[in-house]
């Protein structure tokens, strides 16, 4: 009988957050087998990252946390170890891997040193860093981690995770390790996503490391994990097979969050197809061309300076009341071009020519920043309303009115931007960006922030507006699943070009071109779900 | 009092050993800076003689009858001769800061907002140039060029002391111009100038504030340091820094001549600086 690698029996944890206590795991009995990869779903706020801390035994003592139950990792109580054991365990058993790989990474360390803490010998980094597909390997070594992009630094830190279960390998136990991945992926691109997933799944082939993979993305647990384990506010709801919950779910909630999910097969409004052509474009893009000129070790002016084609000449025509989607992975240049034509930026050359009067709206990708922190609601919306000169009363029930447009009740006119949820703070931003209705709406990935059930709402609002004010949309995106939904043209940005342009269901079901198709191929879709 | 005769930078804030001051501790440091800045704006009333003239035996020790302090070597109460050198001290610390905040705040947000050539070379460079400064030896050439005096006294450390809110403002600015709300608003259509004054300004406030409290004592030090040097207002009237410095000679025999009014500045320099911190407790920047 072979011995869990982690284990959470009737585990029970409240923390302190803003002077409240309160209840963020519940009786949570789980275990990760030996060589087995454990998806964790969950929407944000469930206690699936909690649960990752508790895991690797990294609860901050600031919040207070009073478990029940017990977290042992390799027969060790995570909870309540002394450092000392603490220390020991993570340094046998476990690695991690987090979210945002920069903050992970220490800033002021090469990678090779970084590696080196675990491996102790340059030839070992060196074949790690190939074990997790970094090329050129032996000069990655010598660089900074702000010289890597977000992919490799994900895969440096699999590297180190998994360098630091080599290291225990060499010596007598044969204990097997545990790597803790939470939302790995989460900030990387479809492409690089697929080959993270695939390192993870070779870690556990070649080493027979189990992985304990956090995501709110079905789909992302679905092709890799073995066996699935479904999160809802801080309860166990669901935990089986994996194709098993993704395609015969039992819970209603995991049956709503696979409902939730954005899928490329998800029905689409057609409404606006096909008469927008003929008429005057409503955006017009032509040889349009921004480059950025990035300093490479400059001293006293003497470095290297390399220019970067930001946006390559890029020529579009956008129709009134058309909508179209710009896909693309980051680097892309997809929000540069967005910023310009918002007159955010300058082109470096080419026109940007808007029809009609009256600016540009732009809903932005962090809704919580783009609100001004120490202004109610009320008080943002009303500036629009300024040129009018409109009295206090007509303001107050202006603002009410474009409250109600996006589903928000008028006391939100109160609340300053801090106190509401992120989807409440996006509906605001739409707001303002309608309350007045441009011709031209710009979204750069407004709802890349957002769980999934979110996202659809708000996308659905977006569509809904549109319908009512009949603006021109220019929606930026690295999701093709959203893209298909919003668009009625999707054009794919490469590198500052357009490499595809045409109707969002051809684009998807028939691309012409191979960056397409390896975009569309990196989607991480549930194939054969059987979804109501 | 030595160190500080002529500081070079500024001092930090104090430290508590890393400990933050809990609420309740932290109203009761606000209360306390309340409490001086009330006691400074009526020491002639609370004084309870005329602080110039002799008024009883001379070199007193402090807690005899009727002189609460102590008298010093020509018969002056003490504790008048303290209570209307706060005044002085204090009242000025707070104009000068104030100016400060105004000047370098004013030249800072308009930097910060601003940017391209303004911020850089008119506005900044002008700011370096005072800053490289030494601004105590400044304050001192500025003085003794007007004529000692409170007034002209004000004006030379003013003039050397907005220099670093214009660096804290403008750097504060710089960030939250970055952030996406400002771009936000430009796209809504708001002016330039309601950019600045509503979603620019009240942003940089919190830490300008607390720069500012934490600011007062240094102010305080430099101040007694002056009229320490004879830089300050003429001979009779009493300022803390003039009283130690005059008094010296008498550390060994009478002490608490020249101690009480050094104590009294350790003790105004040492509350400003936790209530800088208190305050910076009690301000929830909201971001």
């Amino acid at each position: 009988m072979t011995e869990p690698v982690a284990a959470l029996t009737d585990f029970s944890l409240s923390l302190v957050r803003n002077g409240i206590r309160s209840q963020v795991l519940e009786h949570i009995d789980l275990q990760i087998w030996p060589g087995e990869i454990l998806g964790l779903v969950g929407e944000s706020g469930s206690g699936k990252s909690v649960l990752a801390l508790s895991l690797l035994g990294l609860l901050p003592d600031t919040s207070h946390p009073q478990a029940d139950g017990q977290v042992t990792v390799s027969g060790v109580d995570m909870v309540r170890a002394s450092a000392a054991e603490l220390r020991r365990v993570r340094a046998e058993v476990l690695g991690a891997i987090f979210q945002d790989p920069m903050t992970s990474l220490n800033p002021t360390m090469r990678i090779g040193r970084q590696i080196g803490e675990v491996t102790h010998a340059e030839a070992e980094s060196v074949r790690l860093l190939e074990t997790v597909g970094v090329r050129d390997a032996q000069l990655r070594l010598r660089v900074y981690p702000h010289e890597l992009s977000g992919g490799l630094r994900q895969r440096v830190m699999a590297a180190i995770a998994v360098g630091a279960l080599g290291e225990r390998r060499e010596g007598e136990s044969n204990r097997p390790g545990l790597i803790v991945a939470d939302e790995p992926t989460t900030a990387l691109d479809v492409t690089v996503q697929a080959q993270l997933l695939e390192v993870l799944r070779e870690l556990r082939d070649e080493f027979g490391c189990s992985v304990l993979l956090i995501t709110h993305d079905l789909g992302v647990a679905d092709k890799i994990a073995d066996r699935l384990a479904v999160l809802h506010h801080g309860e166990l709801v669901e935990i089986g097979q994996a194709s098993d919950v993704v395609r015969n779910p039992q819970h209603d909630y995991t049956r709503s969050l696979l409902a939730s999910r954005l899928s490329l097969t998800m029905p689409r409004d057609e409404r606006f197809g096909g008469d927008t052509h003929g008429s005057e474009p409503a955006v017009s893009i032509s040889d349009l061309r921004r480059t950025f000129l990035v300093r490479r070790g400059a001293r006293w002016g003497r470095g290297r300076s390399r220019e970067i084609n930001a946006v390559d000449g890029v020529d579009l025509d956008i129709g009134q009341g058309e909508a179209l989607a710009i896909v693309g992975e980051s680097g892309s240049g997809k929000s540069t071009l967005l910023r310009i034509v918002a007159g955010l930026d300058k082109p470096t050359s080419g026109s940007v020519t808007l029809a009609g009067t009256g600016g540009p709206q732009m809903v932005f990708q962090d809704a919580g920043s783009s609100l001004t922190p120490w202004m109610t609601v009320g008080e943002t919306l009303g500036e629009r309303l300024r040129p009018l000169k409109v009295s206090r009363a007509e303001v107050r029930e202006r603002v009410t009115a474009a409250l109600a447009a996006v589903d928000l009740p008028p006391e939100v006119a109160k609340a300053h931007p801090g106190e509401l949820s992120g989807g409440q703070r996006q509906r605001v931003v739409l707001a303002r960006a309608t309350m007045m209705p441009p011709a031209v709406l710009l979204c750069d990935e407004p709802t890349s922030a957002l769980d999934a059930s979110l996202a659809k709402s708000v996308l659905a609002l977006i569509r809904d507006l549109r319908a009512r004010i009949g603006m021109t949309v220019l929606f930026v995106t690295h999701d093709l699943a959203v893209a298909r939904l919003m668009g009625d043209r999707i054009a794919v940005m490469q590198a500052g070009r357009v490499v595809e342009l045409g109707p969002a269901e051809q684009v998807i079901a028939e691309p012409r071109e191979p960056y397409t198709r390896t975009l569309l191929a990196a989607v991480p879709e549930i194939v054969g779900g059987a979804v109501s | 009092m030595t160190p500080i005769l002529v500081p070079r930078g500024r001092l930090r804030p104090v430290s508590l050993g890393g400990a933050r001051l809990t609420r309740p501790t932290a109203w009761v440091v606000v209360g306390l800076l309340a409490l001086v800045t009330l006691v400074s704006v009526f020491a002639r009333q609370l004084a309870p003689y005329d602080p110039i003239q002799p008024v009883g035996p001379i070199n007193l020790p402090p807690l005899s009858h009727g002189h609460l302090l102590g008298t010093d070597g020509i018969g002056r109460d003490l504790l008048s001769r303290t209570l209307i050198g706060i005044q002085a001290s204090w009242l000025s610390a707070l104009v000068v800061v104030a100016i400060g905040l105004l000047i370098g705040g004013t030249i800072g947000l308009i930097a910060g907002a601003t940017g391209g050539w303004v911020d850089s070379i008119l506005l900044m460079r002008l700011t370096d140039l005072f800053l490289a400064l030494p601004g105590a030896l400044v304050a001192i050439a500025i003085v003794a060029a007007l004529g000692s005096g409170l007034v002209n006294t004000l004006i030379g450390v003013s003039l050397v002391w907005w220099p670093y809110y214009a660096r804290i403002v403008r750097g504060e600015t710089k960030a939250l111009a970055a952030r996406p709300h400002v771009e936000a608003a430009r796209l809504s259509g708001v002016g330039r100038s309601r950019i600045v004054t509503r979603h620019l300004l009240p942003g940089v406030v919190p830490t300008a504030v607390v720069s500012a409290s934490l600011d007062i004592g240094n102010v305080v030090l430099l101040l007694a340091a002056l009229s320490f040097l004879g830089l300050g207002q003429r001979a009779p009237a009493p300022e803390l820094g003039a009283d130690t410095a005059r008094a010296l000679s008498q550390l060994l025999s009478q002490w608490w001549v020249p101690g009480i009014p050094g104590i009294t500045v350790l003790l105004l320099s040492l509350l400003a600086n936790v209530g800088g911190d208190a305050i910076r407790n009690l301000i929830r920047v909201r971001r």
